[in-house]
C-alpha cells in the first residue's frame, strides 16, 4: 500500500508522543567547562574528580528516577574566551540544560549567555563578587569574596596585623579580591600601605614582593588565583619578614606542601569529608579529597537532589526548572550546609595555616 | 636598599633576555629572517633540561646535551624549512608564516606532551639563596648572569676573531657578495640558526630553572628581545644584549615611581619615543 502524504504526516506529529517514555530509558545529560589544563590545572583537576565521584557513586545506586547521569567535561584553560566556545558547543550541540563552572573570569563571560539561553551555570570555587549579580541563572554554591574577606579582615585586625599590603591578580577574581581588602580591612581597623599587581600565569613576583616589602606591613594580603607556590618561593628567598594572609584562592595542594608557604594564613569554607568517604575517595583516585573536590562534590549532590525532585514533579529538565526548583528547595544538607536566600549560597568559614606541608585548622569563624 | 634589590633584579631578568636578543639579532641581521619560532626553541629548551633532569641526568651534563640538541634543533629548522622555503622562492611574509607556524606547533606540542600546567625543576639547590649584604640572590639567578655574561662574551669574541664568525659577518654585511666569493651563505645560515638556537638554550634552561615552565611562555621574552635589537640597532650585538639589559633594569626601576600595572607600558612608550629621535637605533654606527 502506497504512503499517503496524510499518514506520512501522522507518523511524525506521532514521534514526539512515543518520545516521553523512549526518554527515561535516556540518560540525563549536564557539562561541566573547568580548567583541566594550564595554570588552574592543578585545581581544575580537583574539581573534575569531585563532580566525577559524586557522579559515580550516583550512578552505582541507579541514577535519578532510573536514567543515569552523564557529565561532559571541557577544558578552558581557566580562559574566558574558551570557555564561550565551549558553552556554545556544550548548549547549541548537546542542549545541555546545566554546566558547572569554575573560575570568576569564564564563569562572568558565559553569564551573559546563560541568560540569554536559560541554561544553568553551576559554580562552586569562584568567588568574585560580580558573580553574585552576573546572571539569575548563575547559582553559587559559595560565597562571593567581599564575604570571605570581611571575617579574615576582623581575624587578622584582632590578631595584630593591622598594617597590610596587598599583592593582587590583574583579572576578575583578582582585582575583586584587592577592592574588598581595601574595603573590609579598613572597616576592621586595619590600614593599606601598599598594593602591588601580577598577571594570571606570571611567575616572577620578586619586583612586586620587594615593593610592598619596602612598605613594612605586619601582613601581606594576597589575591592570586595562579602560581601561588611561586609566589611563595620568592617570598621565602628573599627571607621577607611580613606574614602572608588569603582566603580560598590559596587552597592549592602544590603550595600547602611547599615548605616556602609555612605560616601562611588564609581562609577557607568549611567543608569536611567524613572519614569513611575521604578513604572511598582516596582508594578511588589515589589523592586525598582535597577542598575544590569536596566543593564540586557537594555542589554535584545538590544538582542531583534538585534534578530528582524536578522529574518528580514532572516537569522537563530545562535549566530555568532546575534553578527554581533548586532555589525553592533552598537549603541543602550535605557535606557542608548551604542555605539560597538568593543565587549565592551562605556557608561558614574556617580560619587556617599551613604548617609542616598540612593545612592546619586554627579556629572556625563567626562573623 | 629596594633600589639596589630591583637593579640587580632587572639585571638578572635583562642578562637573560641579552642573550635571546643578541641570538636573534644574530639570525635576522645573517638570515634577515624574523625567526619566531626561536622562541620555541627556547621553550623547548628547558623542556628538554627538565626531562633530563628528571631521568637523574647530572645538571651539568643536562646543560650540555640541551645545547647541543637545540643547536641541532635550530640548524634543521634552517636545512629543513627556510632554505626550502627560499630556494622555491617564497616572499619574506611566506617565512615569517612558516615561522609562527612552527612556534605554533612547538608550543602545541610542548603543551600536549607535559600539559600546558607549571613545571618546576625538582632542584632544590637552584632555589637556595645566597646572601651579599642585603642582597639575596638564588643560585639560579646567579647561574643566569654567569652563564649570560659568559656567553655574550664568548659570542662577541666569536665573531671578531674565528674564521666562521668573520664568514658570517661577511655574509651578514652582503650575502650577494659572499656568494660570488664561495663563502657560501646558505651552509652560513645553518651554522648562524644552529648558534643562535644553542645560545638561546641557556636563558631557555636558566629561567625556568628560577621560576618554572610554561608552554607558552617563549613568546614574551622574544618580544622584549625583538625590541632590543631595533633599539640597540639592528646587526650590533653589543647594542642588542645592553638594550635588553636597559629595558629589564629600567622596568625594575619603574616600580620605585609607579605602580607594577604600568611599568611595562611607560618602559616601551620611553623606547618608542626615543626611536622617534634615532629611528637606527642606539648602537646604530656599529653596523
Amino acid at each position: 500500500m502506497p504512503l499517503s502524504r496524510r499518514m506520512l504526516l501522522g507518523s511524525a506529529l506521532a514521534i514526539p508522543m512515543i518520545r516521553p517514555a523512549a526518554a527515561q530509558a535516556q540518560p540525563i545529560k549536564i557539562g561541566a567547562i573547568l580548567p583541566l589544563t594550564g595554570p588552574g590545572g592543578l585545581i581544575g583537576t580537583q574539581q573534575q574528580r569531585g563532580i566525577q565521584f559524586a557522579l559515580d557513586q550516583l550512578n552505582a545506586k541507579g541514577g535519578i528516577r532510573g536514567s543515569k547521569v552523564e557529565v561532559t567535561f571541557e577544558d578552558n584553560q581557566a580562559k574566558p574566551d574558551q570557555s564561550v566556545l565551549s558553552f556554545n558547543k556544550l548548549v547549541d550541540l548537546q542542549q545541555l540544560p546545566l554546566i558547572f563552572t569554575a573560575y570568576s573570569g569564564p564563569s562572568l563571560a558565559m553569564a551573559p549567555l546563560a541568560t540569554r539561553k536559560k541554561v544553568l551555570l553551576v559554580n562552586a570555587g569562584a568567588q568574585a563578587d560580580a558573580l553574585a549579580t552576573a546572571s539569575p541563572y548563575l547559582i553559587n554554591t559559595l560565597p562571593t569574596i567581599g564575604d570571605e574577606i570581611r571575617v579574615l579582615s576582623k581575624w587578622l585586625v584582632k590578631n595584630g596585623k593591622k598594617n597590610a599590603a596587598i599583592l593582587f591578580e590583574n583579572s576578575a577574581a583578582g582585582i575583586s579580591g584587592r577592592d574588598n581588602y581595601i574595603k573590609h580591612f579598613g572597616e576592621a581597623g586595619g590600614k593599606i600601605l601598599s598594593q602591588e599587581p601580577s598577571q594570571f600565569g606570571q611567575t616572577d613576583f620578586r619586583p612586586a614582593l620587594l615593593k610592598l616589602a619596602d612598605s613594612k606591613p605586619d601582613v601581606m594580603l594576597v589575591s592570586i588565583t595562579a602560581a601561588a607556590q611561586q609566589m611563595a618561593q620568592q617570598y621565602k628567598q628573599l627571607d621577607l619578614k611580613f606574614s602572608v594572609a588569603g582566603t580560598t584562592f590559596l587552597q592549592d595542594p602544590a603550595l600547602i606542601a611547599d615548605p616556602a608557604a609555612e605560616g601562611f594564613l588564609h581562609t577557607q569554607l568549611q567543608s569536611e569529608a567524613p572519614p569513611a568517604l575521604a578513604a572511598e575517595f582516596k582508594s578511588k583516585f589515589n589523592v586525598d579529597m582535597e577542598f575544590f573536590v569536596r566543593q564540586y562534590y557537594n555542589a554535584s549532590n545538590i544538582v542531583f537532589t534538585t534534578i530528582d525532585k524536578v522529574l518528580e514533579e514532572k516537569k522537563p529538565l530545562t535549566g530555568e526548572n532546575i534553578r527554581n526548583t533548586m532555589l525553592a528547595i533552598k537549603s541543602f544538607k550535605g557535606l557542608v550546609p548551604v542555605v539560597f536566600n538568593s543565587n549565592t549560597a551562605s556557608v561558614p568559614f574556617d580560619m587556617r595555616v599551613m604548617r609542616g606541608g598540612k593545612d592546619v585548622l586554627l579556629e572556625e569563624l563567626k562573623d | 636598599m629596594l633600589a639596589l634589590q630591583l637593579f640587580i633584579n632587572g639585571l638578572v631578568t635583562g642578562s637573560a633576555l641579552g642573550i635571546v636578543a643578541i641570538s636573534f639579532s644574530l639570525v635576522f641581521s645573517t638570515a634577515k629572517i624574523f625567526h619566531v619560532a626561536h622562541a620555541g626553541v627556547y621553550t623547548m629548551a628547558g623542556y628538554l633540561a627538565w626531562s633530563l633532569v628528571r631521568y637523574g641526568v647530572p645538571s651539568p651534563l643536562t646543560l650540555v646535551i640541551v645545547v647541543v640538541l637545540c643547536a641541532g634543533a635550530g640548524a634543521l629548522i634552517e636545512w629543513q624549512l627556510y632554505d626550502r622555503l627560499k630556494q622555491r622562492r617564497a616572499t619574506d611574509l611566506v617565512i615569517l608564516i612558516a615561522s609562527i607556524g612552527l612556534l605554533a606547533v612547538m608550543q602545541n606540542s610542548i603543551s600536549a606532551i607535559y600539559t600546558p600546567n607549571i613545571l618546576q625543576f625538582p632542584l632544590p639547590w637552584a632555589s637556595q639563596v645566597v646572601a651579599f649584604g642585603g642582597i639575596r640572590l638564588s643560585w639560579a639567578e646567579i647561574l643566569t648572569v654567569a652563564f649570560s655574561l659568559s656567553a655574550y662574551a664568548t659570542t662577541m669574541w666569536f665573531a671578531n676573531h674565528t674564521n666562521l664568525g668573520k664568514r658570517i659577518r661577511a655574509v651578514a654585511s652582503n650575502p650577494f657578495l659572499a656568494e660570488i666569493t664561495r663563502l657560501e651563505p646558505r651552509s652560513v645560515y645553518v651554522y648562524v640558526i644552529a648558534i643562535a638556537s644553542a645560545l638561546v638554550a641557556l636563558p631557555g634552561v636558566m629561567v625556568p630553572l628560577d621560576f618554572g615552565l610554561q608552554p607558552y611562555g617563549g613568546l614574551t621574552p622574544l618580544l622584549t628581545a625583538t625590541i632590543a635589537m631595533i633599539a640597540g640597532g639592528v646587526g650590533s650585538l653589543h647594542g642588542a644584549y645592553v638594550v635588553a639589559v636597559a629595558i629589564a633594569v629600567m622596568q625594575n626601576l619603574c616600580l620605585l615611581f609607579i605602580p607594577g600595572e604600568w611599568s611595562v607600558g611607560i618602559t616601551f612608550f620611553i623606547f618608542v619615543f626615543f626611536m622617534l629621535f634615532r629611528p637606527t637605533g642606539l648602537f646604530s654606527t656599529a653596523r
